[in-house]
């Protein structure tokens, strides 16, 4: 509110200039221009689509490596320092590279998404296996359990809850990969439209695009919470 | 019938940045079966839980070993149940599941292994209760829940470190009670790790007193009190005169310890 309220004093009060910031009322009115004639909604829907794509391809590689990392520390000596490393590559800075070799296609976006990704969720799922209780091991052991009905049936339903708020986390950087790959070498897409819109000094359709993202992001959120709510009914007992 | 051998086990754990090497057990020499209660008291640190742990399988003596029925311990494994002084339920496990967990790794079909829990469930007064989480229970009950787990898998010997530690005083008493009925009924070996005197008598066929760090096995008392025992038996002459002399037995010890510290 205090935002809103703020914005609107400094556009409707004349203190800031139209050209660099539009006011509340005229971001609304673009941001329906754009839905109702520009088809914002297929570029919406290219976004979300590429978001979850590369996401679901991240995690799909990196659950299992960070469990297996994270039960077995040869495995995990072997791979951390390559993976520790990687993760400090910034994904916008493959952009360049990845145009060349995969082209501007979606090929390209998912996978800057997936760079993105994929090794900061094996981190922080081997940081998570291997926290697990020592003596909950010890006493699955103790009732016979074998190395392989440790990982199945201890190590990973009591990393399931943290696991699932590790994706939700990394979903939201997700995001911010999408919108710079789009923003360089796309047709489509939110970021794709925050840079046409540049280009026409139209920053009521910034405005309305960057708010539609936290809108989307927020929305995600609340989804990925209720079904870890719903999925993990003994952590809330 | 079961008879477990200790022969002249050790453990010594290495030594850590300029520390000298701990010496947890001297030899230790067991022989355990007949379906015994065997208690082994001791003052904290004595390495008690650490000879149980190599029973266990869950550590390695660092010479001797360790015969169940004339095969040796390499590692844990469910001939073994143990119960452990933490809560260690499965948390998203329900009672249930829970008391089934040791029967679901060895491959047995759910309406059996139901069936054995629910036997169980009942045994340890927790009907209702079956298809709670464990964080919905009292320490109490995750405990009898515990000792349900350990006992469902049908192991040969049952052991227990200090599985009533972190209980109040009046639940402590009742868990005494269900635990001994069990046995009396079902007739099992037991090793039961404690520090409290009157828990090792009220309990035990046969009491060992371990002796300060390095451990070793001090006294082995047995005692002769008759089954099936109630409470009201704490406070017999015999009951008495036991703990007066295991008293004097493990003051010793704790007097040891105090003096290195």
């Amino acid at each position: 509110m205090l935002f809103v309220a703020a914005w609107s004093l400094a556009t409707f009060g004349g203190y800031v200039p139209k050209t660099f910031l539009a006011d509340p009322l005229t971001m609304l009115r673009e941001g329906w221009d754009l839905l109702v004639k520009f088809g914002f909604l297929y570029d919406i829907g290219m976004t979300v689509w590429r978001v979850l794509g590369g996401f679901v391809l991240a995690a799909v590689i990196a659950v299992p490596l960070g469990l297996l990392m994270g039960a077995y520390k040869p495995i995990e000596a072997f791979l951390e320092p390559f993976v520790s490393f990687a993760r400090y590559l910034p994904a916008s800075a493959f952009i360049p590279l990845l145009i060349l070799w995969a082209g501007i296609g979606e090929l390209q976006k998912l996978l800057i998404i997936f760079i993105g990704s994929v090794f900061q969720i094996i981190l922080m799922i081997t940081v998570t296996v291997g926290n697990t209780r020592r003596d909950l091991v010890e006493a699955a052991y103790t009732l016979g359990a074998s190395d392989r009905g440790i990982i199945a049936r201890v190590l990973l339903p009591s990393s399931a809850p943290d696991i699932a708020e590790v994706l939700r986390l990394v979903l939201g950087w997700a995001w911010t990969y999408v919108i710079v790959a789009e923003l360089i070498g796309s047709s489509s897409g939110i970021g794709h439209m925050i840079t046409d819109s540049q280009a026409l000094l139209n920053t009521g359709q910034i405005i309305f695009g960057i708010i539609i993202i936290g809108l989307i992001g927020l929305i995600s959120d609340f989804l990925f919470k209720a079904f870890n709510a719903w999925l993990f009914p003994w952590k809330l007992a | 019938m079961t008879t477990l051998v200790i022969d002249q086990v050790t453990r010594i754990f290495p030594a850590r940045q300029g520390h000298a090497p701990t010496r947890a057990l001297e030899p230790v020499a067991l022989t355990i079966g007949n379906n015994d209660f065997v208690t082994i008291l001791g003052p904290s640190g004595c390495g008690k839980s650490t000879l149980l742990r190599i029973v266990a399988g869950l550590d390695h003596p660092t010479s001797g070993k360790v015969l169940l029925d004339g095969s040796e311990v390499e590692g844990p494994g469910a001939d073994r149940g143990m119960v452990f002084q933490s809560y260690t339920l499965f948390p998203w496990l329900t009672v249930r599941e829970n008391i089934a967990f040791g029967l679901r790794e060895r491959g047995v079909p759910e309406d059996k292994r139901n069936a054995v829990a629910d036997r169980f469930i009942q045994q340890i007064g927790l009907t209702g209760f079956e298809n709670h989480w464990p964080k919905q229970l009292s320490g109490g009950m995750q405990q009898r829940c515990a000792i349900a787990r350990a006992l469902a898998n049908d192991p040969k010997i049952l052991l227990l470190d200090e599985p009533f530690g972190a209980l109040d005083n009046q639940t402590r008493v009742l868990m005494q009670e269900m635990l001994l009925g069990i046995w009396e009924r079902d007739q099992k070996s037991v090793l039961f790790v404690t520090h409290d005197i009157e828990e090792a008598i009220f309990l035990g066929s046969r009491v060992l007193v371990m002796s300060a760090r390095p451990g070793r096995i001090k006294a082995d008392i047995k005692i002769d009190l008759p089954h099936p025992r109630s409470y009201k038996i704490k406070t017999s002459p015999e009951f008495v005169a036991l703990k007066e002399r295991l008293v004097e037995e493990i003051r010793a010890e704790a007097l040891k310890v105090a003096a290195e510290a």
